[in-house]
């Protein structure tokens, strides 16, 4: 599987263990694509100094901005920009608040505060959430999602209804404001009784908080039906054909086994898998180096006062270089086996990251070929 | 040892971005507290049943201290099963308790409740800190693996954060309590581990400006995964001088000069982290290509140790 059988695609979603280089990885992906004449967003969450740079964007913002990505000789476009999950998350409370007072009303809210600024949680779901408007805006034919790091790499796919439960909260909802009801018979059973409920929760959270927790929950009435098919729309546009994910590893141990248990996951739950990329893949040298003695002479005759002991370690190194290429050759083909013989797409180990476009070049240059 | 700042406290935080070798660092840090006598226990977060693979040993049980070696133990903290003894030590009411624990809607609530998850983990790992049998602490170190960055830091807010939003009642007395010891200084250090590259010192960089505003105790500065330098500013004039068209000798030199470049670039890296948070970081060195296990460990273990230079003659931090 190549990177053309992404061209056709509407969202492509790079995930992986954290630090196998996948905003980088996405970024490559994007250009890629861009280069045969698609239009690209690609949306990188907490991309290194250079990486922005190497995008043209000193300070990439929540908004897209067009890359230069010089001429293509296609209608090719890159544009990049850069996860706010609060910013994301306030405008979605936009969007779906019954009226202006209402979204000021959340916005205020303490709960939501912590909520929204809380790492965990809300870049996930802000993640999905920016897709949903990407997935809106004309500009762009495809969309590349990095995923954010997360305690496991799948965490993102679960986030929305996560979320969307905890604003729902029908069971806190029933407790806080009783005389609703759900129709649940363990819930109607306390209902009798939910005021002491009540009162026991205020025993132990505080009257304070009770208080946030319920005008939050009820600041949110009526915008569920908003949140839930957003997630659902998302849900659906991630199962469907026009959808890939690219699990992307490094060679080291851990990456690549959690690059098998995201391929098992993602295969399970009906997820449609793009190509496996491995990254910063050290080549094996094809040169025989040379014997001990025409190296040491070598050395000499450039002037190395100890040549025999910078023969010596230059030999280490070579071996140690090997041992290397090798190891990360296993891991390729251990990868490929795992994954029913699909070769992973291989992108070499570039000592500098890349620092402008250029260097983004190398990485689209390997995914292609 | 290198860093008393973090060898003198009981509770020690592991952070840093993902895939710096976090668990590593936390495994390598109880089998250096472990040898040196202490009772040891690190605890590992949110699923990721690390310490059995380094330790060669079965899947660490949930909330049950398990031995890995003489005197290191592991523990993962189970969220739920946490949350229900929490609310059970609150709720002094059973059939409630056991109400809430079959609800599926109150798991859905409990799991995306912002900090809940969070402060049911830390109030985990505070338990181990202040636990204590016939007078005297049952752990002497108590090691947290925290997941990456991000969430680790939000691991460690999470009490404050709570304390402040619930304003009074037990949840937030036990907040406020658990807040005290993270943010203590004589009994908690924050490790705050890199890598020599750009965006793991980066994080690094901001991590430790973060805690250090927020009051959290930086007692320390880790890079892992030095590679030891083999090549020194004299040999690279000599690789540079070095007249030849035969490509196996090309080959060597080049492979070389690779080696030293790339030293530089890591050893840039150092400075960097040293200057961007003015501390002296205790280096750990790449071990190479190779799987690690206890032996490694143990050779890890002498470089946080701050033996590393006997064995390792090539590092010179």
């Amino acid at each position: 599987m190549s990177i053309a059988s992404l061209q056709d695609r509407r969202v492509i979603v790079c995930c992986g263990s954290g630090g196998v280089g996948k905003t980088t990885i996405s970024a490559g992906i994007a250009l890629a694509l861009a280069n045969n004449g698609a239009r690209v967003a690609v949306v990188t969450i907490d991309p290194a100094r250079r990486l922005a740079s190497a995008l043209g964007l000193e300070a990439l913002g929540d908004e897209p901005r067009q890359v230069d990505i010089g001429p293509t000789g296609t209608s090719g476009e890159l544009w990049a920009l850069q996860l706010d999950a609060k910013a994301t998350f306030d405008r979605l409370v936009r969007r779906h608040a019954p009226s202006p007072e209402a979204a000021e009303r959340i916005l205020d809210n303490r709960i939501y505060a912590h909520l929204s600024g809380a790492v965990a949680g809300s870049q996930e779901y802000m993640a999905v959430e920016r897709l949903n408007e990407l997935t809106d805006d004309p500009r762009f034919e495809i969309i590349v999602l990095d995923t954010p790091p997360a305690q496991n790499a799948l965490d993102f796919l679960d986030a929305p209804s996560r979320i969307t439960h905890f604003i729902e909260g029908k069971s806190l909802r029933m407790l806080l404001s009783p005389g609703a009801s759900d129709g649940h018979v363990g819930w109607k059973f306390l209902h009798a009784g939910s005021s002491t409920i009540f009162s026991i929760l205020e025993r132990v959270t505080g009257a304070q908080l009770l208080r946030d927790l319920s005008e939050f929950l009820g600041a949110f009435d009526g915008m569920y039906s908003g949140f839930s098919e957003r997630a659902e729309r998302v849900r659906a546009l991630l199962h469907s054909p026009r959808a890939a994910f690219v699990v992307v590893s490094s060679a080291d141990d851990e990456p690549v086994r959690e690059a098998v248990m995201l391929v098992e996951r993602l295969t399970e739950d009906r997820y449609p898998l793009g190509p496996a990329v491995m990254n910063r893949i050290r080549p094996r040298n094809e040169i025989e180096p040379a014997a001990r003695g025409v190296l040491t002479e070598a050395y000499a005759a450039a002037g190395a006062i100890h040549p025999e002991d910078l023969v010596e370690r230059t030999l280490a190194q070579l071996a140690e270089d090997d041992a290397r290429a090798r190891r990360d050759h296993d891991a390729c083909s251990r990868l490929a086996r795992l994954l029913g013989d699909r070769v992973p797409l291989q992108v070499p180990d570039f000592t500098d990251e890349p620092v402008e476009i250029a260097g983004l070049e190398h990485v689209a240059d390997a995914l292609a070929t | 040892m290198t860093s008393p700042a973090l060898f003198d406290r009981r509770l020690i935080f592991v952070l840093g971005k993902g895939g710096v070798g976090k668990s590593v660092v936390s495994a390598a840090l109880g089998t250096a507290w472990a040898r040196a006598g202490q009772r040891v226990v690190i605890a590992e977060v949110a699923n990721q049943h690390r310490l059995s693979d380094l330790f060669a040993t079965r899947k660490v049980p949930r909330n049950t201290p398990t031995e890995l070696a003489t005197r290191l133990y592991g523990y993962s903290v189970d969220v739920d099963k946490a949350t229900e003894e929490y609310l059970a030590s609150h709720i002094r009411m059973r059939p409630l308790v056991d109400l809430l624990v079959r609800s599926r809607a109150f798991h859905n609530f409990a799991a995306a409740a912002p900090g809940l998850p969070e402060l049911v983990t830390l109030g985990k790992v505070w338990e181990l800190a202040v636990a204590i049998e016939d007078g005297r602490p049952v752990w002497d170190k108590v090691i947290v693996d925290c997941p990456a960055t991000g969430h680790g830091i939000a691991l460690l807010e999470t009490a404050g954060n709570v304390s402040e939003l619930a304003a009074q009642g037990p949840v937030r007395d036990q907040a406020h309590r658990i807040e005290e010891v993270v943010k203590h200084p004589g009994a908690t250090g924050i490790a705050v581990v890199a890598r020599p590259e750009e965006l793991p010192v980066s994080e690094a960089i901001e991590a430790v400006a973060t805690l250090r505003e927020g009051g959290y105790p930086v007692a320390a500065t880790i890079m892992n995964g030095m590679t030891p330098r083999r090549f020194w500013a004299e040999d690279a004039s000599v690789l540079g001088r070095v007249e030849s068209d035969d490509p196996a000798i090309e080959v060597a030199v080049r492979a070389a000069l690779r080696a030293d470049h790339h030293a530089r670039i890591e050893h840039e890296h150092l400075r960097e982290l040293t200057v961007g948070t003015y501390t002296s970081p205790i280096v750990v060195p790449d071990l190479g290509p190779i799987v690690i296990g206890q032996t490694e460990l143990s050779i890890l273990a002498d470089a946080l140790d701050g033996t590393a230079r006997a064995a390792h003659p090539a590092v010179r931090p």
